[in-house]
């Protein structure tokens, strides 16, 4: 049942109002809508796909209850015998326990990144295809947001949850089990049992936040998606100019599908009164890299600074590295204080790229990916000083808004280079669309090929008209990120507000990819 | 506190750490800084900052740095 339709709508509605019909006398197990919800979506995907997400309920669920005895055993035994244990004995103790608990976590986070890895690797490494084995219904996010649990409570910062069923929705809640956001335990999960009422504010905001999403997908993505799939279709017969046009229109494709769906999934949650974390923060107008990756698919990156980067980054062995550089010979020039406070760091960071680039399939060009975003990091984190250095001598001041629109298109363009990866079929392609785009440039060539893509004339004036529409609305947003557009707008008067949601409503209906006899084309994400 | 002050600028000489109490949710200390103060102080007071100690609220200011500093040299 995909988010953009119609069966999907019904569904939501008719959740909406059991959720809220539900009997007052009986509120405190008013989550279990949202449970039944999840699940009766969960089982549209497929019965079949059940038995992978139940498995990962029910490793973590009771892994987490192991844990959480295990630490409270020992702290009773400490407590009880606090007089008659020395300091060492106590601190034995705990190392014990610790020990104890790492096995533990370690055997749940081997099973349940085991499977995601088999169903992703298996085909490509024993069996001689390509893709995946088996594509379960949001296995990735439902994966990670359940591993950061049991990482919580591994390292002590959340309080096991006792109710099976209570953790089956947090594992499940259906507006983010296709792409995300990947939730954190400790600001989702009291949100979801929480039995809320109605809020008539919360509905109007929820609603108008969907129907924006389904503006950005529906009126926006699915249509650009139309020439993306076209020349994706028959890559090798296109030439430099269509190639670097289709990168350029799939970086707005990619942004629409993807921050429309995560705007329909927040709506939705909105309306039931749970607040789910921004997953975009118009990451278009980063100024370098790193910046990019912390306001581009925002869940996904916090998840992995929180549980891989800072781990890595902390362990004794990179700590150590640092050290023995800063003590050398070389660690008191200032190059070498400089190489020794971030070397260890960034290749950290690097390992964490890497990971990112090989959790999106079994396919050389993703590593190459992760490679290259990581890279770029590296190195313009070891170059600072010298990228300091030459601004200085330019007289340029790092601040002024010159620097810094060159700043942002600069980002803009490596952002494209790495999404030649993706849109290229595999990694040699993408080496021979890197060849093309710089030797075969020809606008007339380029013109008829573009013409030819499924997408009339209109349809590409009317996609130049959503990408300046997309931009002065960023812009906006930019310039007032303390408060949202449909916070405003509903304080609007009922002429305009209306206006607008008849507006949205008609260009989803008129631009909308939609019909009997045509699929809305499928979030690019659910297939991660 | 001052053998935390003196830390925290000289990792980012830039940053007024006495004043400055959204250090981590403000975005002024990135995760570079953060993990080149963690070493420091490590080193410094002898003492383990594990990344579960990593939240915000640990970090946002100097003041909460040194608390953070202090409780664990009592563990």
């Amino acid at each position: 049942m995909s988010y953009t339709s119609i069966k999907f709508l019904i569904f939501v509605t008719v959740t909406i109002l059991v959720y809220f019909l539900f009997p007052k006398k009986w509120k405190e197990y008013k989550w279990t809508v949202l449970l039944l919800a999840s699940y009766v979506f969960y089982l549209f995907a497929g019965v079949q796909y059940v038995g992978f997400i139940l498995f990962t309920t029910a490793s973590t669920f009771f892994g987490a209850l192991w844990m959480d005895k295990m630490s409270k055993s020992s702290k009773n035994y400490l407590r009880e015998h606090k007089a008659d244990l020395s300091r060492d004995e106590k601190k034995k103790l705990k190392e014990r326990t610790k020990r104890n608990k790492r096995l533990v976590v370690a055997l749940i986070l081997i099973l349940n990144f085991g499977i995601l890895a088999f169903l992703k690797y298996a085909k490509v490494l024993f069996m001689g295809g390509t893709g995946d084995l088996l594509v379960v219904l949001g296995i990735s996010f439902y994966t990670f947001q359940s591993m950061g649990y049991i990482i919580d409570i591994y390292r002590d910062t959340v309080p096991a949850q006792r109710n099976f069923l209570k953790f089956a929705l947090f594992v499940s809640f259906f507006p983010q089990i296709v792409q995300g956001p990947i939730g954190i335990y400790s600001s989702l999960a009291e949100q979801l049992y929480k039995p809320h009422s109605f809020d008539y504010d919360r509905f109007r905001q929820g609603f108008l936040l969907i129907l924006w999403g389904l503006f950005k997908k529906m009126a926006i993505a699915d249509n650009a998606n139309i020439a993306i799939s076209a020349v994706t279709d028959h890559y090798q017969a296109y030439g430099g100019t269509t190639l670097l046009f289709t990168v350029i229109l799939y970086a707005f494709q990619l942004y629409m599908d993807f921050s429309g769906g995560i705007d329909i999934s927040r709506g939705v949650a909105q309306i039931f009164g749970i607040d789910m974390m921004e997953n975009f923060r118009r990451p278009y107008f980063s100024k370098d890299i790193s910046e990019y990756w912390r306001r581009w698919h925002i869940s996904l990156g916090n998840w992995f600074k929180t549980y891989l980067f800072y781990p890595l980054a902390m362990s004794s062995l990179f700590l150590n590295v640092s050290k023995n550089i800063k003590k050398s010979k070389f660690g008191s020039t200032k190059v070498g204080a400089h190489i020794a406070k971030v070397l260890p760091t960034s290749f950290a960071s690097f390992i964490v790229f890497f990971m990112v680039g090989v959790w999106h399939g079994a396919n050389w060009k993703y590593v190459a990916f992760g490679v290259y975003n990581g890279g770029i990091i590296m190195l313009a984190v070891l170059l600072k000083p010298v990228f300091e250095s030459v601004l200085k001598k330019l007289h340029i001041n790092p601040a002024c808004a010159p620097y810094t629109a060159f700043r942002i298109i600069r980002t803009f363009i490596l952002v494209l280079v790495g999404y030649v990866f993706d849109v290229a079929p595999s990694f040699e392609e993408s080496m021979m669309t890197f060849r093309l785009i710089f030797t075969d440039q020809n606008l007339k060539v380029g013109y008829g090929e573009i013409s030819e893509l499924g997408l009339s004339k209109v349809a590409l004036v009317y996609l130049a008209i959503c990408a300046v529409f997309i931009f002065i609305i960023s812009v906006i947003q930019e310039r007032n990120a303390a408060t949202t557009i449909r916070s405003t707008l509903i304080k609007k008067p009922a002429i305009v507000r209306w206006g607008v949601v008849y507006l949205a409503i008609m260009a989803i209906l008129i631009f909308g990819v939609y019909g009997s006899g045509f699929n809305a084309a499928d979030f690019v994400y659910a297939q991660f | 506190m001052e053998k935390v002050l003196e830390i925290l600028e000289e990792i980012r000489p830039d940053v007024d750490f006495e004043n400055e109490d959204s250090l981590v949710d403000g975005g002024v200390l990135d995760s570079f800084d953060i993990v080149a103060l963690v070493g420091e102080l490590n080193d410094e007071f002898d003492i383990e900052i594990k990344p579960s100690d990593l939240v915000p609220a640990n970090f946002n200011s100097a003041k909460a740095i040194n608390a953070l500093v202090e409780k664990l040299m009592d563990e």
